[in-house]
């Protein structure tokens, strides 16, 4: 889900480096810098003129992450008065591209997007951005705000949970099995930071660090299967959801599953979840990336752009993890994101944001692929 | 209750028994444990050859990738020099792997899959080596970036670390064992050492116990004996006292019989003196020549310790002077004496000097009617044990069939003491002279 956007982005900036189209503005910021954290008081500057009070979200396709912030975003539009619409390319970068088109044309005073095509669809966003209008994007540049999913702190958040487990279950002597994900690379920092906590347990052993040949459950089915050929006694299972279903599911048949293993995934699939809220499984945590709640923020940092105020310039979603004890509150706080948002520590808890702009100085936007884990 | 030599040399031999059992206990759990550890040592030897057979297949495996993936990005052939033996020693270890663990089913499928990972591992590699030297280095990365390459070998080293994963935990089973082993040996060897420190405490207590009751025993036997020996002693004293005053006893009646028989002898002498008949006057003057004898004898006691047995030549000795100064009026003979030293029963002495008086009177009073004559008294051992008392004298003798002087009484007393003896009397004539011979065996004891 959220993987697929960053796909993208790392696809297209990282093959071309920079937009390559004709200069019609300031070009903004496109060396790699450090953002200093956002100050919510920095002052005002002038709204931008001439763009409706209007908040359209140009959607790559309409999975749960996706649907999820166009909550978030809608919900933020009534609670700020702005008129919201959405759209779906259905993955098709040339429509989104009209969409967006459209959008500019109707003097849109905000666009949030999870691009098909970031390369493709970088030079109409700049002219979104040169009109003053706000943009968001999930996650590639150029954008006044881009949300950025941290992959070493959601790798590290999964595998600390791990760890306490370990310590709690299994005095800190465990069998370990990586699932990885070669073909993505952007994807690297979640397992490095896997990698990282565990190597700091002296009795923990990754006896397994593979990347299953597809990333679905049918790839972790099958991978487990053949760690089970060599290690029929697992205790810690690490990886995407999907895959770490279809690992579970190998362990089910080989009649290898405890109740004090711990399995435990990314992306809060809802399929991993009912695992979790079972309770009596090994499947233990999900890391989840609460889309309607950074949704909601970007709706209203959309709001408070057109209001002259200075917004973020980027915003982290923190990995969540979920396990039984809190996935109530993570669903109660999914339905109602204002109230979130509105909460500063609960807030902080999803949310961390970067640098400020505002519309007289959007020609700072950023215009490179940024990671708070940069450097 | 205390303790029999019986149940003493019981329970040692049991106690030996119990420790012997133990020290055997011992010994066998020592044995068996050395007999483990060694067989430990020959599966752990095994154990090792096979981990450094399958770590030294994944180096040879990583060397092998390492220089296919050096030509690829240099295109430089010299990262290929190391490729060919690495995948000469990748075989050679895999083989040696697969044949230490043949007897292993369940390392047949790992070692499978394992196999089916390396040809398709060489295989990609050897297909992509082919086509850089070919020219086609975009064919190459194309394959390369497939990341299969990546995929297999993360796979060969699940396959190789579960292996050497397997082959570890054998080993840690093993020391495990062992160290079991060893705290069963340090278990069994305090457990024996206890039990034959008791059996030697249960062994020396029972033998301090039973030389304790001994000595106990011993010192009691000797409290009983010296309380015996002093009763002993005090009964000896009263014995001895008791003695004394029988003997002090016995010799005041020897004393006082001795002069009884004194006064006796006086009397019948004052008898005869007043008598006028000469026979009356002579059997008078005999009887009281013998009682003389007797009292004699009695005197002679009451001055001795052992009032059982008389020395007969003293008593006779002492007899023949009082003869003497008693028949100094009857004659002018004299005595003579020749006496063996003998010593006889009292009553035997007493028999004796009746007859010495009896052969020595009628000697003065005939032997010699008309003048002086020698009277010879002899006391002698003959051969045999025998003892011979003769008298006897030079004088008239005594015709053979003349009747004999005087009452006859003295012969008879001779005759009936001979009788009581079993002693031959034997008269007979000397010429000149007289002899009467006593022969006699004295009495035992």
């Amino acid at each position: 889900m959220a993987l697929r956007l960053i796909v993208a982005v790392v696809v297209s900036v990282g093959l071309s480096g920079a937009p390559a189209l004709a200069q019609q503005g300031p070009a903004g910021i496109t060396t790699p810098s450090v953002l200093a954290p956002f100050d919510p008081q920095a002052a005002a500057c002038s709204a931008p003129s001439g763009l409706g009070k209007s908040l359209l979200f140009a959607m790559d396709n309409d999975r749960d992450f996706i649907t999820g912030a166009g909550a978030g975003l809608m919900a933020a539009a009534k609670d700020r008065g702005l008129s919201y619409a959405a759209v779906n390319a259905q993955s098709d970068a040339a429509r989104q591209a009209e969409q967006i088109r459209a959008a500019i044309t109707a003097k849109s005073g905000a666009v949030v997007t999870a691009p098909v095509d970031a390369l493709a669809l970088a030079p109409i966003l700049q002219e979104v951005i040169w009109s003053g209008a706000y943009v968001g994007t999930i996650v590639p540049p150029p954008a006044i705000t881009i949300l950025n999913a941290p992959q070493y702190l959601t790798g590290r958040t999964l595998a600390e949970d791990a760890a306490r487990h370990i310590r709690e279950k299994f005095g800190g002597k465990a069998d370990v099995v990586l699932l990885t994900h070669d073909s993505l690379q952007f994807l690297a920092p979640r397992f490095a930071a896997m990698r990282d906590v565990l190597s700091e347990m002296p009795e923990v052993t990754i006896v397994a660090d593979i990347s299953p040949a597809t990333v679905d459950e049918a790839g972790g089915y099958h991978a487990m299967q053949t760690v089970l050929e060599a290690f029929p006694n697992v205790d810690v299972v690490l990886g995407a959801d999907t895959v770490v279903l279809g690992a579970l599911r190998a362990l089910r048949e080989a009649g290898r599953d405890r109740p004090d293993q711990y399995l435990g995934g990314i992306d809060g699939e809802p399929q991993a979840v009912t695992e979790i809220l079972g309770g009596t499984g090994p499947y233990k945590a999900s890391i989840a990336l609460s889309s309607p709640i950074f949704g909601y923020a970007l709706g209203q940092y959309a709001a408070d752009w057109l209001e002259g105020r200075s917004v973020p310039q980027a915003m982290d979603v923190l990995p969540f993890a979920l396990t039984k004890d809190n996935i109530a509150q993570y669903r109660a706080d999914q339905n109602d994101p204002g109230a979130v948002f509105a909460d500063p520590v609960r807030r902080d808890a999803y949310l961390r944001m970067y640098g400020n702009i505002c519309a007289d100085s959007r020609d700072q936007y950023l215009n490179f692929p940024w990671s708070s884990e940069a450097g | 209750m205390p303790t029999s030599l019986r149940t003493v040399v019981w329970s040692t031999a049991i106690f030996l028994l119990v420790g012997l059992l133990a020290l055997v206990g011992i010994v066998g759990a020592t044995l068996w444990l050395g007999e483990r550890a060694q067989a430990y040592s020959s599966v752990a030897a095994e154990a090792r050859l096979t981990r450094s057979a399958a770590i030294e297949f994944r180096n040879a495996l990583q060397g092998a990738e390492s220089g296919q993936r050096g030509y690829v990005i240099a295109r430089n052939e010299i990262y290929l020099a190391p490729y060919a033996t690495a995948k000469t020693q990748a075989a050679r270890q895999f083989s040696l792997l697969e044949g230490r663990l043949a007897d292993q089913p369940e390392a047949r499928v790992p070692l499978e899959r394992l196999a089916a990972i390396v040809d398709e591992k060489f295989a990609e590699m050897d297909r992509i080596i082919a086509l850089e030297r070919a020219g086609q280095h975009a064919e190459a990365l194309l394959i390369f970036n497939s990341n299969r390459g990546k995929a297999l070998m993360d796979e060969a080293n699940v396959f190789v670390s579960g292996l050497v994963r397997r082959i570890e935990d054998q080993l840690a089973t093993g020391i495990a064992e062992q160290q079991a082993n060893a705290g069963l040996l340090r278990l069994v060897s305090a457990a024996g050492a206890f039990v034959i420190i008791a059996v030697v405490g249960g062994a020396g207590y029972m033998l301090s116990r039973y030389a304790a009751e001994a000595r106990q025993a011993r010192d009691e036997v000797r409290a009983l004996n010296a309380g015996l020996e002093r009763r002993v002693e005090e009964r000896t004293a009263d014995l001895v006292v008791e003695r004394d005053k029988a003997e002090i006893l016995l010799s005041e009646v020897n004393h006082r019989l001795a002069n009884s028989l004194a006064l006796v002898a006086s009397l019948v002498s004052m008898q005869a003196k007043s008598l006028e008949d000469p026979a009356a006057k002579a059997a008078l003057g005999e009887a009281h020549d013998r009682i003389l004898a007797i009292s004699l004898v009695h005197r002679r006691l009451y001055g001795s310790r052992d009032v059982r047995a008389v020395t007969l030549d003293e008593y006779l000795a002492a007899l023949l002077e009082q003869l003497k100064a008693s028949l100094h009026g009857d004659g002018q003979a004299s005595i003579k004496h020749s006496l063996d030293p003998v010593t006889l029963p009292t009553d035997t002495a007493i028999n004796l000097g009746v007859v010495v008086t009896e052969w020595v009177t009628n000697a003065f009073k005939y032997a010699y009617p008309n003048g002086s004559g020698e009277v010879r008294v002899r006391l002698a051992r003959l051969p045999e044990g025998r003892v011979e008392l003769a008298v006897e004298d030079d004088g008239v003798g005594h015709p053979e069939g003349e009747a004999v002087k005087g009452t006859g009484l003295g012969t008879r007393i001779v005759r009936a003491m001979a009788a009581s003896m079993r002693a031959d009397v034997e008269y007979s004539a000397r010429h000149p002279g007289f002899s009467a011979r006593y022969v006699f065996t004295p009495a035992a004891g």
